[in-house]
């Protein structure tokens, strides 16, 4: 078996060959050619958008996707979400010497597969290698860029406002903790990993929408309070409206985790003016990831923060995540 | 069954408009429930459902942590003991952040494997908590212990230090929601003492939140009638007489002795040391330990919490200096603990 090492990050033959033999082969584009060193690229807007995140998940693969999946969803959602267009995305991978050159084409093939998915270009990258032992097999950052077609802004919420969820939540948090193998439970759950953009783009154009954030580490109780502070107004969540799936529910129970603190990664979280929900809804529903997507809450000016309305009509509030429920979850 | 709704309509029913009722609960779980459905926000406002010594990470006493940071830091000694308790703060810091060889564990079973695993090495586990957790410790005493392996025990009665609570008429308690897993063990007849001597309702509730609104009914009926009965609405888990085997074993290996709770002071036989026939596995006799004085905490009224004499949003640090990720005080660091539960669900 072909492993990584330490050569392949040094520049020289090795490094070309694994260009050649596993990037290019995958990821070959327009602007992924010529191997230059820097891409050269148009957009045609105002404003553009420009994210970067950097993807440490463990374990590598999981039910669902993988560190490849992630770096390229995670990326386009959090420009999708910002009102952009997702176009161009850069490709940094670390490894560590001693990587099954198998297990990176498969990471590859995945990036190539989700980029295509979602409609995006790898146009440049770069490849490190760290001794053995100096890293966990790979790490991935990504930076992307796309063009500004909606400003979005927490300002823009107004006390009546409605929380809509996209779909059910803590999927991706649950199938991580699965996956690590810490817990003896046998379940079918797989990681919400999609990249959001094409089901987020035609709700730019309704006037009503006001704010979109994808609630990935901290989950959604996070961006919630977020969005209270940022907006000065109060949150009203209503817990028998949360989306959660049955195995969700019951494992998270099990383990002591509350669903509104895990990650997701295939959700968006939309604040939007009353009037315009149903629609939203409507269109939401059209899309196979937005077919659960719901009323949570909604906004008031009667107190500052998150409260949630608890299934016994009690109320509670809801606080930033303090430490993070599961380390390394993307 | 009846719905949640249905049931908060029966305890308002049963709450005078001008009568102060004060129930306590003594368990982390239960608070930990209480606060995260709100059952607090329906409840009729001169009902006070108030946390009490429910949480056995907060009452270990600063004494036995010391001594536990001390031997993690014996270059002979792995110390072991549950995860919450790493991190209680003391004047000496936390056995995480001050000491040296130490494990967390979630199971005492998980020592003996640490004990075999390090045969050139004393393990001494830490065993906190009501009789709860006192009934596994017993069950790996039962099982047999290699003999590099010691405990530190620091197990308290839940019955002896409610009946403390009983007696201080500053916090004038109404009734008891007892402790549902604590209930398992000692059984629903453990509690008869409370109506029988002192003339206050106690009722074992589960951990669901409709069951513990059907504690509550249960209470306050006996109340409005002038009446004081050991109740129990978790028959499913709770039997009369409790779990006899647990024990059993219990007072094969404990004896009952004086101990320190944190916050309240020296409580007369509320606690659990080993037998003398098993003093060569006892932590304190081996090493020698000697009770160290407790030192207030500068701002933090825990004392007063777990005695339910404070809620937690009364202590100046309370979200200011103190928060799970920097606890001030014990209360702030397990889940069970009111000042923690309270940090993550009061808008306070
Ligand atoms: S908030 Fe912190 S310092 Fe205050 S009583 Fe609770 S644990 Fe002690």
């Amino acid at each position: 078996m072909k492993k990584i090492e330490i050569g392949h990050g040094g520049g020289g033959r090795l490094t070309r060959d694994l260009i050649q033999e596993v990037f290019l082969k995958h990821l070959k584009g327009d602007h992924l050619h010529a191997l230059e060193d820097a891409a050269t690229l148009s957009l045609k807007c105002d404003q553009i958008a420009m994210t970067t995140d950097s993807y440490v998940v463990h374990p590598l693969f999981f039910p669902g996707g993988n560190i490849g999946t992630l770096a390229i969803c995670g990326t386009v959602n959090d420009l999708a979400v910002s009102g952009a267009i997702p176009q161009y995305i850069s490709l940094g991978l670390i490894l560590e010497e001693g990587l099954p050159l198998d297990t990176l084409e498969q990471i590859i093939m995945s990036i190539s597969e989700a980029a295509r998915d979602a409609g995006v270009q790898i146009v440049t990258g770069d490849t490190k290698v760290v001794e053995k032992g100096k890293g966990d097999g790979i790490y991935i950052n990504t930076t992307g860029i796309g063009s500004i077609v909606r400003r979005m802004s927490a300002e823009n919420i107004e006390s009546g406002d409605v929380i809509i969820c996209t779909g059910t939540l803590g999927d991706h948090g649950t199938a991580i903790a699965l996956a690590r193998e810490e817990f003896p439970v046998e379940s079918e759950l797989t990681s919400d990993c999609a990249a959001l953009n094409k089901m987020l783009e035609p709700l730019f154009k309704i006037d009503g929408i006001r704010w979109m954030r994808d609630p990935t580490r901290g989950g959604a109780a996070t961006v919630m309070v977020e969005l209270a502070d940022a907006s000065g107004l109060g949150i009203q969540l209503f817990e028998d409206s949360i989306p959660l799936r049955n195995d969700v529910r019951f494992i998270t129970e099990m383990l002591g985790f509350d669903p509104l603190y895990l990650a997701n990664e295939g959700k968006a979280i939309i604040a939007v003016s009353e009037s315009c929900s149903v629609e939203v809804l409507r269109m939401l529903h059209n899309n196979p990831l937005g077919v659960n997507a719901c009323v949570i809450g909604k906004v008031t000016s009667d107190f500052k923060g998150v409260r949630l309305r608890t299934v016994i009509g009690g109320e509670r509030s809801l606080i930033m995540a303090e430490e993070e429920t599961l380390p390394r979850i993307c | 069954m009846k719905s949640s709704e249905q049931l908060i309509k029966i305890i308002h029913s049963l709450v005078p408009a001008e009568k102060k009722i004060k129930i306590m609960n003594v368990c982390g779980s239960h608070e930990h429930t209480i606060a995260f459905s709100g059952i607090r926000s329906i409840l009729p406002a001169n009902l006070e459902i108030i946390p009490g010594p429910g949480c056995p990470v907060c009452v270990c006493s600063e004494s036995d942590i010391i001594n536990a940071i001390n031997l993690s830091n014996n270059p002979d000694v792995i110390l072991v003991t549950y995860g919450d308790m790493l991190r209680v703060p003391t004047r000496q810091g936390s056995i995480r952040a001050d000491g040296t060889s130490y494990k967390m564990i979630t199971s005492p079973m998980e020592a003996i494997s640490i004990a075999k695993k390090n045969p050139e090495k004393s393990v001494v586990f830490f065993s906190i908590g009501f009789e709860t957790t006192t009934a596994p410790t017993a069950a790996i005493l039962q099982m047999g212990l290699p003999d590099n392996l010691f405990i530190l025990s620091s197990h308290k009665l839940t019955p002896v230090i409610m009946e403390l609570l009983v007696k201080d008429t500053t916090i004038a308690i109404d009734g008891f929601i007892a402790p549902g897993h604590v209930s398992a063990i000692v059984g629903a007849n453990a509690w008869k003492v409370f109506p029988e001597k002192y003339g206050i309702p106690i009722v074992v509730a589960g951990f669901e939140a409709e069951n513990l609104l059907m504690g509550l009914i249960e209470i306050l009926s006996q109340l409005r009638d002038g009446l004081a009965r050991a109740g129990n609405v978790y028959k499913q888990v709770v039997r009369p007489e409790g779990n006899a085997h647990a024990q059993g074993i219990i007072n094969k290996f404990f004896k009952v002795a004086d101990i320190n709770w944190r916050g309240i002071g020296h409580v007369p036989e509320s606690g659990l040391q080993l037998r003398d026939e098993y003093a060569r596995h006892n932590a304190n006799v081996e090493f020698n330990l000697q009770p160290i004085k407790e030192e207030k905490i500068p701002g933090c009224i825990c004392g007063n919490i777990i005695l339910g004499k404070a809620y937690p949003s009364a202590c100046g640090l309370f979200k200011t200096q103190c928060s799970p990720r920097t606890p001030q005080g014990p209360c702030m660091v397990s889940m069970e603990g009111a000042c923690n539960i309270w940090y993550r669900t009061s808008s306070e």
